[in-house]
């Protein structure tokens, strides 16, 4: 733009023959280090920037995803949201509903036991060895570690009711299908935060938990007193981030429970899953998708303000 | 005093120990079950009372349910030419942001920002569509090309540029470099453990999805690992789980790779970013 700009003001444009002319330095400037940014940016716009767009777009039309628009609905679909005499609108809130019920059982799970291992790791010999076997599981795949948990969890010959001689229809029934999504997903996602929280620990001021230690505080009191509050601007952001994942909660139901028994554990993701590509109604899908989106963010939003509030 | 400060380190290290072996009892089932014929999968011995290989050799098989080999070429193709895309990608993006001065920058840079919180099922059904129009759903572009747009990685890269001294900077420009130059001949090299821990970040990212391939493949042989897993668990091996499992542990091999030889780095990497996209 700069360089435009240069080519066609005649004064500019002469003073182009000085070849240090500032005019057309800056522009040269500007236009290298967009060069360097093109690539990303290109990737970023295709393939962020027009999807957001594109989705609002659909979102206000009634969408077949072989013909595409069917009819333009404006904002219907979202007031139809608002709806509850449309069944719709029912199941996605249900759906809602299901997966804020995810977020309260496994958000507590998901910062506080990595927060008590990370520092039973901090106080250990063998930190690494101790590190790395907890957090394993996290490098492998939702549907790998999905699979293990359902042949785990089987009710007929399943190695849990194996080992402990029960007979609990871990999947097909509530509440055991809820505790079985949740312990899968500690497992798998509790050595991610316990990494991030680790680090945290160990960037501690040395000096605090000597202190501590002078005054005669043994371990769990300085944990409670020293360490926790510490480490309020780390437990804060983990808070968050799990409860975004918990939020996107798919490939569990998906694979372990297809959202039964009934739809209790159908989550908002798997909804709006199925709401496009099974009942192929996108227009409406991408509706829910933008309400959850919007939900989301301000969740994520309060949730940090809250935790800054606290800092200061 | 000391007395009890050990008694409390060997608690620790007991309880600590204990949680180890609750991590490890899925895996251990896992690998256990895999080695077994399939009518013993739900006969509660952990230590396999016939042992075989045969599971291995049936879901390889060319006769077997499902290409299995042709999934795992999908997956590795698709996460290692996504990372390499990814890192370059990121890297002169990354360069421009944190040592170049100009005028779009500030905007660029809360671009990127903004873009961390949009949740990926808020891309999915357009994403869909977008490819739908392009006719490339079910190809290999589908499945690479939508994680080039992540901005955790220029973020990463943006952190390790500014800890490189401005004086290694100089000295190039007094030699008469361009920025080019001085993005290949000193930033590249010198940011390459940065530079590895986003490549193997978004390997496992993208070895690992699960939702956009899903929707973005349609036919068996363009499926992915995880996408494979999925189906052959609701579907043909959800009752015979020594299939299944020999399948699960197949999946994952790739991965135990990485996390026996770079498991540094992918702890960096989280312990710095919060990666998780």
């Amino acid at each position: 733009m700069l360089r435009e700009q240069a080519v066609e003001t005649p004064a500019l444009a002469a003073n182009t023959r000085r070849t240090t002319s500032p005019w057309k330095r800056k522009a040269f400037r500007e236009i290298e280090a967009l060069a360097f940014v093109l690539p990303y940016l290109v990737a970023f716009v295709l393939f962020l920037g027009i999807p957001i767009v594109y989705g609002i777009y659909i979102s206000l039309n009634h969408w077949n995803p072989i013909i595409g628009s069917t009819g333009f609905a404006g904002l219907q679909q979202y007031l139809d949201l608002f709806n509850f005499s449309i069944l719709s609108s029912q199941q996605f809130w249900q759906s809602m509903l299901n997966t804020v019920i995810f977020v309260i059982i496994s958000v507590p799970f998901l910062v506080g036991i990595p927060l008590i291992v990370a520092y039973a790791i901090y106080r250990a010999p063998f930190k690494n060895v101790f590190r790395a076997f907890y957090f394993f599981p996290t490098v492998l795949s939702a549907t790998a570690v999905s699979a293990i948990w359902v042949f785990l969890l089987a009710t007929q010959g399943g190695a849990i009711n194996d080992t402990f001689g029960l007979q609990v229809p871990w999947l097909v029934d509530q509440p055991y299908a809820w505790i079985s999504i949740d312990v899968t997903t500690v497992w798998w996602s509790l050595g991610f935060n316990l990494i991030i929280m680790y680090a945290g620990i160990t960037q501690l001021p040395q000096a605090t938990l000597d202190a501590a230690a002078i005054d005669g505080a043994g371990t769990f009191r300085t944990f409670l007193f020293v360490v926790i509050p510490q480490l309020r601007n780390v437990l804060a952001f983990v808070f968050v981030i799990a409860t975004i994942a918990s939020f996107n909660l798919f490939a569990q139901s998906f694979l372990m429970t297809g959202g039964g028994p009934g739809f209790s554990t159908q989550s908002a993701s798997l909804y709006i899953y199925n709401q496009g590509f099974n009942a192929l109604h996108m227009g409406s899908a991408s509706a829910m998708a933008f309400t959850m989106g919007i939900i989301l963010a301000m969740i994520a939003f309060f949730q940090y303000r809250f935790a800054q509030e606290k800092v200061s | 005093m000391t007395k009890t400060r050990k008694l409390g380190t060997w608690m620790n290290v007991f309880f600590l120990t204990i949680g180890v072996l609750i991590m490890l009892y899925p895996l251990a089932w896992l690998i256990s079950t895999a080695l077994k014929p399939d009518v013993f999968a739900l006969d509660g011995h952990f230590i396999p009372t016939h042992f075989t290989l045969g599971n291995f050799s049936a879901i390889l098989s060319p006769t077997s349910a499902a290409p299995v080999p042709q999934w795992l070429f999908n997956s590795l193709f698709v996460s290692i030419s996504a990372s390499v895309l990814v890192m370059v990608i990121d890297s002169l993006a990354a360069f421009a942001l944190a040592r170049l001065q100009f005028y779009a920058r500030r905007f660029i840079f809360s671009l990127v920002v903004a873009s961390l919180v949009v949740p990926f099922i808020v891309l999915l059904i357009p994403l869909y569509n977008e490819f739908s129009q392009a006719n490339l759903l079910d190809t290999y572009w589908a499945l690479i090309l939508p994680y080039t747009s992540n901005a955790f990685g220029v973020f990463l890269l943006y952190q390790f540029f500014r800890g490189i001294p401005k004086e290694l900077e100089d000295a190039a420009v007094a030699d008469g470099a361009s920025k080019f130059q001085i993005w290949w001949k000193i930033f590249v090299p010198l940011s390459i453990p940065g530079t590895a821990t986003l490549g193997l970040l978004t390997f496992m990212n993208v070895y690992n999805d699960f939702f956009w391939p899903l929707v973005a493949t349609a036919s068996t042989p363009m499926r992915t690992m995880t996408v494979g897993v999925a189906i052959m668990t609701i579907g043909t091996y959800s009752t015979q789980y020594s299939f299944m499992m020999a399948l699960t542990l197949f999946s994952v091999i790739p991965m135990v790779i990485a996390f026996l030889f770079a498991q540094k780095q992918l702890v960096q990497g989280i312990a710095t970013t919060g990666f998780n996209a």
